[in-house]
């Protein structure tokens, strides 16, 4: 470019201006106002999001279907075998796609437990975490047959299950292996296809039949019935209606802790997720109907 | 055979990664960046410990995910990833699907536990079954007998069923011996055998060495001997090949066989009675796995029968499907390995030869409720020059496929553009056969028959063989040449050049749905005519020359058509010399290749990233009071999010698997 430049001025086509500005005299003379004088410069940036057909896949047809069933049903069911392992750290990994320079760094993609890595906001030991499946970092291959003779001899002693940290072949590791292996099937039959799921809410409702359920249920009543007395909401907020306020406090208590369990129970199975709180109630309409109505939060 | 690009060794990290876990995943990565591997190495690359990483290897092993040799003598065993059943996960629904409607429910349960534990000792299957069995009557016990019944019909449906009607899939280890035996008899399960695990480079070097030391102990000297020693390896190889179909052959020697298998076709699994005391007991101590190869083979199978119903019609199509099935019972694999099959030719000749099905077999095998008379035209005698029909092609084509197809036809196109269209729901030639309320789709391309709506109505009424006879014609007939009518009644397919139209086929819809009808107008043009120069083609295509070659450069970012320049004198000078236009069909479609892979990478890591972003969702329901009440237990919100990502999953796997569709044909068939 430089080059070029200096032989413009080397030339003379510059015109005013000092010897070494041959180039952007050439360049004046070239830009599109220059060479035409009407044209009306348009000034708007451009759009950020153009309007852009995407491309839309056809439906499944009936076979596709099908195919995509079981192949969920297959993963469902490999997910609950023995051999399946899983530990992602979810925390600590920004991306699965972020690019990586060395093995150090792909290493540390996949998250290892520790101390350190522990979320603070979740890691309190709670009554829910019962039902928490803790997911297993190493194959369950102690208990399930293989034929061995297909496998290298160093990896025999791990098909048994005696693969323990000191490696030695002591009676800690024969002790695990009690009565007769045998390969379990599996017993998951189906998986929730997404039209399973978008059954109508009243048919949901009548389902579930269960206690919770119908308190929440109540609950929604009773709400309704409030804000149909109240009329506004400044009328809770002053307080003036003692009656009501009393009648909301009882009432509310159970259904606030049935409404707070079910919520906690829902998010991540912890009693105090700040996060969630915080974050999930923005956009939850339940939560917010509850304080209006119910003048004790405040 | 198959290319392992970063964007497959990618995909099949993650393949495995969904299917088997992180830890597997993690090491065939590895295994597939740095190539075989000992434990040690491994450990070093990946700085997992032995432990850890022992425990990965054997899930791999026991998914034939890798291969591994061990040198006698030596410590550690040398790993290999084995890239192509890694990249064959992606096809398990579509193989379980194939076998559920082949085969039955039943079966597919077989298959699918067979699939979900890897390669099983045939005692422990059956062990597992029995217990299962057992479990299925002490709750059938509980529930109550009269719910028996309504299982067994059930079982034939699917299994989209409550956990109440599981059991009775397979309803006893007799039931369950003749499955499989149903299974090696069509080859789709075969024998594990030391070698099975060894990567076909490890086969060779030691057939390499063992014909070495048989037969040429002095070295080789001369052309005469090294042709012998290529037969040799060929012959050893192909005897190693052959060890895992030793369950089949046994159970062939029992006689039997042939009997049983007719039994069988024609019976399903829909009625209670099975002839389970025909079936030999097979041996316990086998040990069994997925043949890959085989089932594709099926897959191909339909593959081309929705081909043919695209451009024929639903019954022509049912025909070829029975052809098909016919024709490709003893076919192991979709394409001849070169360094295996290059003896075979000269020894196995009349055994090629017989290679052919002849009308009346199918007609033996088609369904009586099949109204051969849809799906054909009626033309009056005289109108059909019955010596260019009838015509016997001994020996398949010479020339490529492609050339001939170049011929510009308008017509054609669309038959495949409508490939996901209803249509092909009924083409499972297997069970769901209905017959077609329409008469044929179009006959009526590139056929020498000219129909005529007017013909005499007698005419119709052919007998079945006649009318069987036309659909065979009709399907030889074709450009694509379906069928090479190979002798008097008797039919073969030249698989090669057929799967070479399908590609062209695959690649003109590709085209067209990118740039148009204008963009495929062009590409035939180039296709017709070979290199055309730049100021040639706007006077051939006959349109005006900026829309000209604004097309043709935006199919050339597309790498549909390619340019060449070539300078007319030593200066080259840009502004006279040429450029010419062509197009190069399998550089486009090694393009295709490699795109569909990313997408399909592409889909995967999207799948990854929603998980990651409706985690608290994903987290609720592993829970285990949750799980399986996800309505009762879960608030609303939560409750539409995660069926909103059910359903993204869904599509997610299902345009994977269409392109799996895609890739199978380009560069499995």
């Amino acid at each position: 470019m430089s080059g070029r430049g200096g032989r413009g001025g080397r030339g003379g086509r510059g015109g005013r201006g000092p010897l070494t500005n041959g180039r952007r005299a050439v360049a004046q003379n070239s830009v599109p106002w220059a060479m035409d004088g009407d044209i009306v410069l348009d000034g708007k940036p451009s759009e950020l999001f153009p309007p852009y057909d995407v491309p839309k896949a056809p439906l499944l047809s009936r076979k596709e279907e099908k195919q995509v069933s079981y192949f969920l049903l297959f993963r469902e069911q490999c997910q609950d075998s023995p051999l399946y392992t899983q530990a992602r750290n979810w925390t600590q990994s920004s991306g699965t796609t972020a690019r990586t320079y060395g093995q150090d760094q792909l290493n540390k993609r996949y998250g290892q437990m520790s101390k350190a890595t522990v979320d603070p906001f979740t890691a309190v030991p709670t009554y829910s975490h019962r039902f928490k499946k803790v997911p297993r970092t190493l194959p369950d291959l102690g208990s399930r047959p293989f034929a061995k003779d297909f496998f290298p001899p160093e990896l025999h002693a791990t098909l048994d299950g005696d693969d323990e940290h000191s490696s030695g072949n002591g009676p800690v590791a024969k002790r695990r292996r009690v009565g007769p292996k045998t390969l379990g099937l599996s017993n998951i039959t189906s998986y929730k296809t997404a039209e399973e799921l978008f059954l109508p809410d009243a048919q949901q409702l009548g389902v579930g039949a269960g206690a919770g359920a119908a308190s929440m249920d109540k609950a929604l009543q009773f709400i309704d019935t409030i804000e149909k007395q109240n009329g506004d909401e400044e009328a809770i907020l002053s307080g003036e209606d003692d009656d009501d306020w009393v009648k909301g406090n009882g009432e509310d208590d159970e259904d606030g802790n049935a409404e707070e369990d079910d919520q906690y129970e829902d998010e991540s199975g912890d009693d105090y997720n700040a996060e969630a709180y915080f974050d999930g109630n923005q956009d939850d309409e339940d939560y917010d109907e509850g304080g209006d109505d119910g003048g004790d939060y405040f | 055979m198959m290319l392992v690009t970063k964007p497959v060794a990618e995909l099949c990290a993650l393949l495995i990664d969904e299917l088997h876990g992180e830890l597997p995943s993690r090491i065939f990565a590895t295994l597939l960046s740095k190539g075989r591997s000992t434990l040690p190495q491994l450990s070093q690359y990946t700085s997992m410990t032995l432990r850890q990483l022992r425990h990965g290897v054997a899930v791999l092993l026991q998914h034939n995910l890798l291969f591994y040799h061990l040198d006698p003598g030596t410590e550690f065993a040398f790993y290999e990833a084995n890239a192509e059943h890694a990249y064959n996960l992606v096809r398990t629904g579509k193989i379980l699907e194939m076998i559920d409607t082949s085969f039955g429910a039943p079966a597919k349960d077989v298959m699918q536990s067979l699939l979900l534990s890897g390669q099983t000792r045939i005692s422990d299957l059956v062990a597992a079954y029995q217990d299962k069995i057992e479990q299925a009557t002490k709750a059938g016990g509980i529930v109550g007998d009269e719910d028996d019944f309504g299982a067994e019909t059930n079982g034939v449906n699917g299994d989209s069923h409550p956990a109440k009607n599981t059991g009775p899939q397979v309803k006893s280890t007799a039931h369950l011996n003749s499955i499989i035996c149903r299974l090696v008899e069509a080859e789709v399960i075969d024998v594990v055998h030391p070698k099975t695990f060894e990567s076909s480079h490890d086969v060779l070097k030691t057939v390499e060495k063992e014909a070495m030391d048989k037969h040429f102990p002095a070295g080789i000297k001369g052309n005469k001997a090294k042709i012998e020693l290529q037969e040799r390896i060929a012959e050893g190889l192909r005897k190693v090949r052959d060890e895992c179909k030793s369950l089949k052959r046994k159970l062939e020697q029992n006689g039997s066989a042939a009997k049983r298998r007719k039994l069988f076709t024609g019976v399903g699994m829909t009625n209670g009675t099975y002839e389970e005391d025909i079936d030999p007991a097979l041996d316990p101590k086998q040990v069994i796995r997925i043949n890959y190869e085989k089932c594709l083979v099926d897959l191909r199978n339909r593959r081309l029968v929705q081909f043919a119903t695209d451009i024929f019609g639903e019954t022509t199509a049912y025909v070829y499907g029975v052809l098909l099935k016919l024709l490709t019972k003893d076919l192991p694999r979709c394409r001849s390995d070169p360094a295996m099959d290059v003896g075979e030719d000269k020894d196995d000749d009349d055994e090629k030869g017989r290679r052919s099905v002849t009308t009346d077999q199918i007609l033996d095998n088609l369904k009586t409720s099949v109204d051969l008379s849809l799906g054909i035209g009626k033309a009056e005698k005289r109108q059909i020059s019955s010596a260019a029909a009838e015509k016997v092609e001994l020996y398949p084509p010479k020339k490529k496929v492609l050339i001939a197809e170049a011929e510009v036809d308008g017509e054609a196109s669309p038959d495949e553009d409508e490939d996901d269209s209803d249509s092909s729901e009924e083409s499972d030639y297997d069970s769901d056969y209905k017959a077609p309320t329409t008469n044929g789709v179009n006959g009526t391309h590139g056929t020498k028959v000219k129909f005529d709506e007017s013909a005499a109505p007698k005419e119709r009424r052919l007998d079945r063989p006649t009318q069987l006879r036309q659909h065979l014609l009709l399907l030889s007939e074709s450009r694509q040449h379906f069928v090479r009518h190979c002798g008097p009644n008797e039919w073969t397919v030249d698989f090669v050049p057929l799967i070479n139209a399908l590609r062209e086929a695959e690649l003109d819809s590709v085209i067209e749905r990118t740039s148009g009808r204008q963009g495929l107008r062009l590409v035939r043009i180039l296709r017709a005519k070979g290199k055309l120069d730049e100021k040639a083609l706007p006077n051939v295509a006959l349109m005006r020359k900026p829309e000209l070659q604004q097309k043709m450069l935006e199919m050339q970012t597309a790498g549909f058509v390619h340019v060449q320049e070539v300078p007319r004198d030593l200066k080259a000078d840009v502004k006279k010399s040429f450029f010419l236009w062509f197009c190069d069909v399998d550089r486009s479609l090694n393009r295709l290749l490699d795109t569909s892979y990313k997408t399909m990478l592409h889909c995967m890591q999207v799948l990854e990233a929603l998980r990651q972003k409706e985690r608290d969702v994903l987290e609720t329901t592993k829970r285990t009071d949750v799980r399986g009440r996800e309505k009762d237990t879960m608030r609303k919100e939560y409750y539409e999010r995660y069926s909103r990502f059910l359903e993204c999953e869904r599509k997610l796997f299902a345009q994977v698997m269409r392109l799996d569709d895609f890739v199978s044909v380009l560069r499995d068939f």
